[in-house]
């Protein structure tokens, strides 16, 4: 037997050092909104191009609910006046879900909630999925040692029992919502939960059907949303140190 | 009809499905595949009668068996002399027993699903999921066990059901494609190109060489990032840590290709009918090329750390075996098929971007253990590397897409695309109705079948070898319950 185990020891570290870089130039990233005025109502092609009825436009007030948003990036690619643009960050987790519609009207200023952070150090997740496969694909990326997400105290465990977060992914069908809800009950207080990709946010594409498979805020109070579909590892990890209060 | 066709030559059995025929009542299709000439023919029996029923198939071809369970729960239509009649997708308590959801009229009531009850001295059973320990997909896995050896497996499916294919024939269909593609969304390139094909067979168009290239290597592209993942999953389920790392690394290399190529490191919404969606900069192309080039030296220096592994092998080798006459039988397409001698490979047989033209090496093995199903994977992973540097060196130039496409579909047609996606097989069929409406939609994830392979295949195994098992199939359970 020769295992050449040099070729495992000469390849270093592999783990990127800078937390949430941005996408490179080639990705495409989630759509914003920017500053430039919108050409309003004559123009309406985002609104006839999205598949998922995420962009209203009411005068020139454009309207953009990254909570349904694919990423498709049909709509930045068909906007003469660049309202619609690339975003690249990948830091795109918020903590209510009113946070993921992007507007270009000034936001009102939001009270400052103090939140308690029990798991400021450490967090341990039970990840359920429920109908999107290519978001747990990146889950198990975020554990990988190109992202390591246990560097940052986090660590994806096996049973709801040793979980202080649930990772939800996928839009929670009928026969679905029983067992995540026990999942959630199984586990103690304090306990978060993480709701990861537009489908679980919000049923993305799979929403009003008779499967009623429209995402886990219908089931169980969110936490903090993680919207993409499937959204980048980077995003992933930052959902979750945003839920822990670490961001 | 049926069986006589199937005894001839190259053809197999495709898919099994039924619909509401424009006058009201139901009718049962069957498409067969000849994988020679690329063709098929589709049978269509009306059901007109009171009855609702049709007699089974499934004594005489056992590929049909979810077939007809799954006609069974969405249309209420009963296979007559089915031997395990039962509900498949639709069985958990939260769906009442008359509900089907493409049947207006509801008539059908679905049988329980009952789990297999195994019987005699020291027989035990243990019951695993919904939820696994494992960042997974749900569904229920019953073991029924004499120590620890498993005598049976039953699988219950469907806590994913979603109504797919139903919101499919609802939907405006230029926004279809992607809802079709989350069907499975680890498989978004092979969903994607089998609707865009059944798409374009419908609206009679051919999209342009350079489309034809980029489709054929997002195909590849997710060929590569998923054998290769498989490879370091089973690593990790033998408890070879330094095998799971690197061959996720090398995952994780190949999603960055598929950025570049695509956009989205799934190379979700990428492909479209009638072309792609971006076009490929040259800078693109140049950096995929040196990104393949790195990939296959790496691959060559990875591989033998996994395959040429004595231990990896003791551990691999003689479990959970599927012989070829069962996985002939039961339909077992894809890697796992071909692990147990089966020749059949959509890329040899049906056109899809660049296939069957340019031939790829099909490689195949008899002896249908998961070391034949690493095998045939790292033969796959290296032969993807190959064509994919092949087109990068041959891209043509040219428009990426045919433009504009028509609003309407065409009446009363059919469109089939047959994609060799990296689990295999995958057939989209799409049927419109006179007014140019798609009347039914039908999905075949490549795992639907393989489900029951991987049933046979654990007995008379550990229960400790069903994870490495598993993962050498590497099943999707959200294609199958839809």
């Amino acid at each position: 037997m020769n295992i050449p185990l040099w070729s495992i020891i000469k390849r270093g570290l592999v783990t990127q050092s800078e937390s949430f870089p941005d996408l490179p130039q080639e990705a495409s990233g989630l759509p914003m909104v920017s500053q430039t005025p919108c050409q309003g109502m004559q123009c309406r092609r985002c609104m006839e191009i999205c598949p998922m009825g995420a962009i209203t436009i009411n005068d020139r007030q454009i309207t953009l609910d990254r909570g349904l948003c694919l990423g498709c990036g049909l709509c930045y690619q068909n906007c003469p006046s660049e309202t619609l643009t690339q975003d690249r960050s990948t830091r795109t987790a918020v903590l209510a879900r009113e946070d993921l519609i992007l507007t270009n009207q000034p936001k009102p200023n939001k009270p400052v909630i103090t939140r308690s952070l029990p798991f400021l150090r450490s967090l341990h997740i039970r990840e359920v999925s429920t109908g999107d496969n290519a978001c747990d694909l990146e889950a198990i990326a975020s554990s990988n040692p190109i992202f390591d997400i246990s560097r940052f105290g986090v660590f994806y465990v096996a049973s709801p029992r040793f979980a202080d977060a649930l990772l939800v992914t996928g839009p929670v069908g009928k026969a679905m919502q029983e067992p995540l809800r026990r999942c959630y009950n199984a586990m103690t207080e304090p306990k978060i939960v993480i709701a990861a990709g537009v489908s679980s946010i919000s049923g993305g594409l799979f929403r009003g059907g008779y499967a009623e498979a429209n995402g886990v805020p219908n089931i169980m109070p969110v936490d903090c949303f993680i919207p993409g579909d499937p959204p980048h590892p980077w995003s992933i990890i930052h959902g979750i140190m945003l839920a822990m209060g670490k961001i | 009809m049926v069986k006589g066709k199937l005894q001839q030559p190259h053809w197999r059995f495709g898919h099994l499905t039924a619909r509401i025929l424009p006058q009201g009542y139901p009718a049962v299709e069957v498409l067969l595949l000849n994988i020679k000439e690329g063709g098929g023919l589709i049978i269509t029996v009306p059901l007109s009668g009171k009855e609702l029923s049709y007699p089974s198939l499934t004594a005489e071809i056992p590929a049909a068996h979810r077939a007809e369970r799954a006609i069974g729960d969405f249309f209420g239509i009963r296979a007559q002399g089915h031997p395990h009649w039962q509900t498949l997708i639709l069985n958990s308590e939260a769906w009442p027993a008359d509900f089907t959801p493409l049947s207006p009229t509801g008539l059908g009531q679905r049988e329980p699903f009952a789990f297999t009850e195994v019987v005699g001295e020291g027989i035990h059973e243990i019951p695993v999921g919904p939820i696994h320990a494992g960042i997974i997909e749900p569904g229920h896995f019953r073991f029924s066990c004499v120590g620890e050896i498993i005598v049976h497996l039953d699988i219950r499916l469907g806590y994913q059901h979603r109504g797919i294919e139903k919101r499919l024939s609802e939907m405006p269909w230029p926004h279809t494609r992607f809802l079709a593609e989350s069907a499975s969304s680890d498989t978004a390139s092979g969903h994607a190109l089998a609707h865009a094909i059944a798409m374009e067979n419908l609206l009679e168009i051919t999209p342009p060489p350079r489309a034809q290239y980029l489709r054929t290597m997002a195909l590849e592209i997710e060929r590569l990032a998923n054998h290769i993942g498989d490879l370091g999953a089973m690593a990790g389920d033998i408890g070879y840590s330094a095998g799971a790392g690197l061959f996720s690394q090398g995952r994780g290399a190949v999603l960055a290709l598929a950025q570049t190529l695509s956009g989205n490191r799934r190379q979700r919404y990428y492909i479209k009918p009638g072309g792609v969606n971006r076009d490929l900069t040259e800078t693109g192309r140049q950096s995929l090329a040196l990104g393949i080039r790195n990939l296959s030296q790496q691959m060559k220096e990875l591989i033998p750390l996994l395959l040429e592994n004595p231990a990896v092998i003791d551990r691999m080798e003689g479990v959970g075996h599927l012989t070829p006459k069962m996985a002939k039988d039961l339909g077992i397409v894809g890697p796992a098929g071909r692990a147990s001698a089966s020749h059949y490979d959509a890329r040899a047989s049906f056109a899809h971007g660049l296939y069957p033209a340019y031939t790829a090496v099909i490689p195949h093995r008899e002896t249908g253990d998961v070391l034949a199903r690493a095998q045939i994977k790292t033969e796959e992973i290296l032969s993807s590397l190959d064509i994919i540097a092949h087109l990068l060196e041959k891209l043509p130039q040219g428009p990426i897409a045919v433009k504009p496409l028509e609003d309407k579909l065409p009446g009363d047609r059919v469109g089939i695309g047959i994609v060799e996606a990296w689990r295999g097989e995958l057939i989209h069929w799409i049927t419109t109705s006179p007014q140019g409406k798609i009347s039914r939609y039908a999905v075949k994830d490549p795992s639907f079948n393989n489900w029951k392979g991987l049933g046979i295949a654990m007995r008379g195994n550990l229960v400790a070898d069903f994870p490495l098992c598993n993962k050498s199939f590497n099943l999707s359970y959200s294609g199958s319950d839809l």
